[in-house]
């Protein structure tokens, strides 16, 4: 009987510290009830909050909330005012000299106004390769004004085409016209910062909450490594008044059961689907789906060490492109509301500056067709005297990969005769690594936007350009991207078809096969407004605009 | 004894340094650079940029150089995929909540775990016994994500009785403390069975009893002494393992463990922080084997502990 006693007092310990721990665990909801807080979750903890190193969606979500630049992003994607005034805005007739009218009324947290030198001191910063800001370099280079120079080490950063007119008025120089620079100058790093609090906290800054000094709707309270972070109304902000939330309490959660059990307890007002939990939720009040600007395709690389002779005919890739079915790829993939696209600049993303049509009206050159796609073949079997070929499909190692290598491999060896596909599935860092070096065949790959405007799809097919590792390369297409980038860039019409028709020439060319534009599946609480739809690029959502009723 | 450990502990400093040689250069091996997680928009001249500021574009040899000489006074650099981060930091904040639950799953799971198994020893071919076995066998062969899954539906979702995950207080360590320490508890209960039941038989248990000493003097001090033996020798490794936290019941229930946080820096190639965790790992495996043999002589003075040949 001794031993029976041992264990009652284990047990009676135990339950002793589990009581103890609940009765000091339920003091914390009582003062909530009035305030609107907003609980949320994100996938991972914030890599960065300096502005001028964020690289992923959570960095930028985060930055964008607390911090405000020339103009922001309302739902939807539309641009409206931030420090700088919208409607006061200058432009040069020859399109390279912006003027901006900054808001007397801005300030940082400690209470010093937004000047336009604070602009000119986060431009610089963004700009100087000692800082290793990497879309500062992607997105500066080439367009603000010495910006390419000053990366290359060939110019200081104090020689950036920026410029403080005044305390409230800010000059920016390019180097040429940028026919989307409203939603281009929302980005990051055009952010300002305040010199002197950046120079006094060095490599702490933005490390803590106490390293930040933000100037935007919320400010940062609270950040837990990897377990969450808070931010709360700033009070100081010039449009305060329009800022519906008092705060917003964000935990990191990595398992996504985890994230639904959360919200299906109430500790969470949003949630992500993914896999399994899409269909099981999709008949909740709750469900919504929504549209993003990221399209997803499969590379066919011309250039490809082994096959590029079969890669380069264009019967070939056609044949490819045509003979899988983009419906299933979703719903066998995703099983969300994805959807199957033909076209490779997105729906619902840009519109014509006058009328305000869709820029995709659609295609269905590369549209799923197995006849079509077989008659393709036999032609590209004909011309290139080939019975039986082997390629290879190169793709990450996570799960939902590997099931897409699987099924291209059945839909396309299925609907082509005398076609095997060797799946190469790779760790995300090898599949860049070759991709870059062209050892491959055929992967499927994706494009977000980093401003509205259809050149970010339409600059990636041009002869020997950055991001072109498909080889593809047409003179015409060149040329129409060029006249984009060049004299059309002050005649937004002509500069708008020319873009359709460099997507339509693309198409025609089978550059790539579109596959879907991706959709993304969540539960939210019938009573927050303003979660109801994605930006088209950049931050996801804008919490300045969010209200719990 | 204290030539022991000082021989010891110059045989851990160039374990150490073999291990971190052996990382550092096998690290550098990892495919892709830690710039590639933006989905392929870096250019190579952008990349070039980046690698000459982390000192990576110098031959991996002066890397490492330049690494151990950090290492030796202290500083671990800074990580890639939180920018600017000390290493130090990252680990230091991260390793705690993997300890604390790490200790409490191994203290509550062993304790229960050596009662389990004496209790079934003693009372051998009982129910006491079968009920015994029968729970180590689903504790070793059930992997602990299951039952966190479990513990997470039944006690958070269904009965609300627990929070479903985060890292706030006390009463959010109770569900992943029963997940982790199932494993611990059915494994010395194994052990501690099957050991005290070889020690219960043997001449000097008998011995004693015909000199009437008492049973519970018997059972704690001859019986259990012997017994705890090979139960410390397997506690050794595991005590490591579950205190630097384990991936999945740390995902499951939010908690912001280090587990977590070594596979990631893999993945990213994070190369400042795959050295630091490793070299955290490292040094607590080689200080708990040593704290183990000191341990088995201070349980059993049979087992002796000299320095040297003699």
């Amino acid at each position: 009987m001794r031993h029976n006693k041992w264990l009652l007092l284990v047990v009676a310990i135990f339950l002793g510290l589990v009581l103890a721990a609940c009765s000091s665990g339920s003091d914390s909801t009582e003062a909530e009830d009035e305030e609107k807080i907003l609980n949320i979750a994100e996938r991972s903890d914030i890599p960065t909050m300096d502005p001028i190193m964020t690289e992923d969606n959570v960095s930028t979500q985060w930055i964008d909330t607390v911090y405000e630049g020339l103009y922001r992003q309302a739902p939807g994607g539309e641009i409206v005012s931030g420090i700088a005034k919208m409607e006061e805005t200058e432009v040069s007739e020859d399109g390279l000299t912006y003027t901006f009218h900054l808001r007397e009324d801005a300030e940082w947290e400690n209470g010093d106004p937004v000047t336009a030198q604070d602009f000119v001191y986060g431009w610089q910063r963004a700009n100087n390769p000692d800082n290793g800001s990497f879309y500062g370099n992607y997105l500066m280079s080439g367009k603000i004004k010495h910006s390419e120079e000053i990366f290359a080490g060939e110019m200081e950063p104090e020689e950036l085409g920026v410029s403080a007119q005044d305390d409230h008025t800010f000059v920016v120089e390019l180097e040429t016209p940028i026919a989307y620079f409203d939603s281009y100058v929302t980005n990051a790093n055009f952010l300002p910062a305040h010199q002197e609090f950046v120079e006094e906290q060095g490599d702490d800054f933005s490390l803590s909450p106490d390293n930040i000094m933000s100037n935007g709707p919320f400010t940062m309270t609270e950040w837990n490594t990897e377990e969450g972070w808070t931010v709360e109304k700033n009070e100081s902000y010039w449009d305060a008044e329009n800022v519906a939330l008092d705060g917003i309490s964000v935990k990191v959660i990595k398992d996504a059961d985890t994230r639904l059990s959360n919200y299906d307890v109430g500790e969470l007002d949003r949630v992500l689907l993914s896999g399994s939990q899409v269909s099981d939720n999709q008949t909740s009040p709750d469900y919504h789906s929504l549209t993003e600007s990221s399209i997803f395709w499969l590379k066919m690389n011309q250039e490809s060490v082994e096959n590029s002779e079969y890669m380069q005919n264009e019967n070939f890739r056609k044949a490819l492109a045509k003979a899988f079915d983009k419906q299933s790829y979703v719903d066998v993939n995703y099983g969300n509301d994805s959807v199957p696209v033909d076209f490779f600049v997105p729906a619902n993303f840009a519109e014509h500056p006058e009328t305000g049509e869709d820029f995709q009206t659609g295609s269905d050159v590369l549209s799923y067709d197995v006849e079509a796609a077989q008659e393709y073949w036999a032609t590209a079997k004909e011309e290139l005297d080939f019975d039986e070929i082997t390629l290879t499909f190169l793709s990450k190692d996570d799960d939902v990969a590997k099931n897409i290598s699987e099924f291209m491999k059945t839909e396309l060896e299925t609907n082509l005769e005398g076609l095997t596909i060797e799946a190469n599935n790779v760790p995300w860092s090898r599949q860049l690594e070759l991709m870059r070096d062209k050892e491959y065949d055929l992967a499927v790959s994706g494009w977000g936007p980093d401003y509205i405007d259809p050149i970010s799809f339409v600059d990636l097919w041009i002869t020997d350009g950055e991001n072109n590792d498909v080889g593809y390369s047409s003179e015409e297409y060149d040329e129409i991207v060029e006249s984009v980038k060049g004299e059309l860039a002050n005649d937004p019409v002509a500069r708008f078809e020319a873009m359709r028709e460099a997507e339509e020439i693309a198409l025609e060319d089978a550059v790539i096969s579109p596959i879907m534009q991706r959709k993304t599946s969540v539960l939210f609480k019938g009573n927050v407004k303003g979660l109801d739809q994605f930006n088209p690029y950049g931050n996801n959502y804008s919490y300045k605009y969010v209200d719990i009723e | 004894m204290v030539k022991y450990i000082f021989q010891r502990i110059i045989y851990m400093v160039i374990t150490l340094f073999i291990i971190a040689t052996a990382t550092f250069f096998l690290m550098k091996l990892l495919p892709g650079s830690p710039f590639n997680d933006l989905g392929g928009k870096m250019t190579e001249a952008q990349e070039q940029l980046l690698m000459e500021k982390y000192g990576l574009d110098e031959p991996v040899p002066v890397q490492y150089a330049k690494y151990m000489a950090g290492m030796v006074q202290g500083d671990l650099g800074v990580s890639f995929q939180y920018d600017n981060r000390n290493v130090t930091d990252i680990i230091l904040t991260r390793l705690g909540p993997s300890a604390h639950l790490g200790a409490q799953a191994l203290i509550i799971g062993s304790i229960l775990g050596i009662i389990l198994g004496m209790t079934a020893a003693i009372r051998h071919n009982t129910w006491w016994d079968y009920t015994s076995n029968v729970l180590a066998v689903i504790g070793i062969s059930i992997p602990s994500f299951v039952f966190a899954g479990l513990l997470q539906y039944y006690f958070a979702v269904q009965w609300r009785l627990f929070p479903v995950s985060f890292w706030e207080g006390p009463i959010y360590t109770v569900l992943p403390t029963i997940a982790l320490m199932i494993f611990p508890m059915a494994i010395c209960a194994r052990f501690m069975r099957s050991e005290m039941l070889e020690v219960l038989g043997s001449d000097y248990i008998e011995l004693a009893r015909a000199k009437g000493v008492s049973n519970n003097t018997i059972m704690f001090k001859h019986a259990l002494r012997n017994a705890v033996i090979p139960v410390i020798t397997v506690l050794g490794p595991m005590t490591v393992s579950l205190m630097t936290g384990t991936l999945v019941i740390e995902q499951i229930f939010a908690v912001p463990g280090i587990g977590e946080q070594f596979v990631r820096s893999i993945n990213t190639n994070d190369y400042p922080v795959i050295m630091g965790t490793s070299m955290l790992f490292s040094v607590m495996f080689i200080v708990i084997i040593l704290i183990v043999d000191l341990l088995y002589g201070l349980i059993d003075p049979r087992i002796r502990i000299t320095g040297g040949k003699d």
